[in-house]
């Protein structure tokens, strides 16, 4: 792929390799687009380069990382109970539903295969478009 | 005369009628000792990659994550109300059957196949507020033909894959040898990759905000697509995979693109979950949805 041996033909079909000059010009370039490409996807000389903290920005990264990690447990934390909530609220519902009405508490619990969240959901941006809303917008029927 | 002397480690239990040998196993070299944790050099070598100063060491947590944030906001709640099943229990998968013992010869033998398959299939537990579904990542598979007459069209392939992804890619070697389509085992055939966290994230918004809704020959993914467990799989044409920014902008750089088959790997137990979930990511559906064959054996359908 990188280089094609150079031969030399010498009476009829025979072919022998000669040894030769080197082609100081480099590869062709069908091959040098491949070397490129490889050097690309490689790793090698692509290590950034390691931070040199003082101790002093040493225990202040530390103290930081510890600070945040906590605020995120407790973001974590406070989702998890409220979720657990929710849980809790939803069977209780469902409880008193069963012994109220035994047709609506079917209907509630029916296996939905076949839900969607609407197309027209989006993942929220920092800042949407000032003309982003259609207010008189009716959904297409797929 | 050669005389061989055997070594006998205990003369008192042979002759008490035991082994001449301990049955207990040994406890020595049962540790690895890391030997570079107890020599003095190099020691930053030695630190955790969580620390700073190790040179193992990656920032994480860098910039915002608008999937995940979203999804915690918005859908994990839903997900929650919308996979509730009242006295809901554990479906019981097909698992590998015990023999019935009924000859000598089925004593040490590995286990039956599950009634009907041939792997066993996971239990699928109950729904509650600590499993909800949730999106694990994408691998991305891109095997390229013509990679078998011009193996640099697989290099080309790596490199398209580690542009759109910004990801560490690994080249595909056919396995198999096919004569008639000219296949060997061990040719270098194209790239795969997998994205977890942010950057599975990253890539899903780009796929759903910037390529998708100009792709023309993308109806969606099918409904029949999934692999019963919750991983869903659709290809991208080479057309669509022009659309991906890092190729669109630099035109002249890609005279072939290649397309991609993309798994989406989710937390959910059946494929319906995985849908809805894959739905509210922005991900659009089409055509008809079976109840999973394991839901039909379990209610007797």
């Amino acid at each position: 792929m990188f280089g094609a041996a150079r031969t030399v033909q010498k009476s009829g079909a025979n072919l022998q390799f000669v040894r030769t000059k080197r082609i100081r010009a480099g590869l062709d370039p069908v091959a040098q687009r491949v070397v490129t490409q490889l050097s690309v996807i490689s790793a090698n000389r692509k290590m950034p380069k390691m931070l040199k903290l003082s101790k002093e920005d040493f225990v202040k990264h530390v103290t930081v990382m510890r600070a945040w990690g906590v605020v995120r447990k407790e973001k974590k934390q406070a989702e998890e109970a409220q979720l657990k909530q929710q849980y809790e609220s939803i069977k209780e519902a469902n409880e008193d539903l069963k012994h109220v009405s035994q047709k609506l508490f079917e209907a509630a619990n029916k296996l939905e295969i076949g839900k969607r969240f609407p197309l027209e959901l989006r993942v929220p941006t920092e800042y949407p478009s000032r003309s982003g809303w259609f207010y008189d917008y009716t959904p297409r029927k797929l | 005369m050669v005389f061989v002397q055997l070594r006998q480690f205990s003369n008192s239990s042979i002759a008490a009628g035991r082994p001449g040998y301990s049955l207990v196993k040994p406890v020595h070299h049962r540790v690895r000792i890391r030997k570079q944790l107890l020599s003095p050099r190099f020691p930053e070598l030695k630190l955790p990659p969580t620390d700073v100063r190790s040179p193992k060491y990656r920032p994480f947590l860098v910039r915002q994550d608008r999937v995940k944030e979203h999804y915690h906001n918005t859908l994990k709640s839903d997900l929650l109300l919308i996979n509730y099943q009242h006295d809901q229990k554990d479906v019981e998968g097909p698992k590998r059957r015990k023999w019935d013992m009924s000859s000598p010869y089925h004593i040490n033998r590995p286990l039956q196949k599950p009634k009907g398959q041939i792997v066993p299939s996971p239990t699928i537990r109950a729904r509650t507020w600590k499993n909800v579904p949730f999106f694990e990542g994408v691998s991305i598979n891109c095997f390229v033909e013509e990679a078998k007459a011009n193996p640099a069209a697989a290099i080309a392939a790596q490199l398209q894959i580690q542009q759109i992804t910004n990801s560490k890619v690994y080249p595909i070697y056919a396995k198999t040898n096919v004569p008639t389509w000219k296949l060997r085992p061990g040719m270098l055939m194209g790239a795969r990759t997998r994205l977890t966290g942010a950057p599975a994230h990253q890539f899903l918004s780009t796929l759903t905000e910037l390529v998708l809704p100009r792709a023309r020959d993308f109806r969606g993914i099918r409904n029949s697509a999934g692999d019963q467990y919750g991983n869903i799989a659709f290809g991208l044409s080479a057309e669509t995979v022009r659309l991906f920014p890092e190729i669109e902008h630099n035109q002249d750089s890609w005279p072939n693109t290649y397309g991609f088959w993309l798994t989406l790997h989710t937390s959910a137990q059946l494929d319906y979950e995985a849908r809805t979930l894959l739905s509210g990511l922005g991900l659009p559906f089409y055509g008809n949805e079976k109840v999973p064959l394991l839901l039909r054996q379990a209610q007797g359908l």
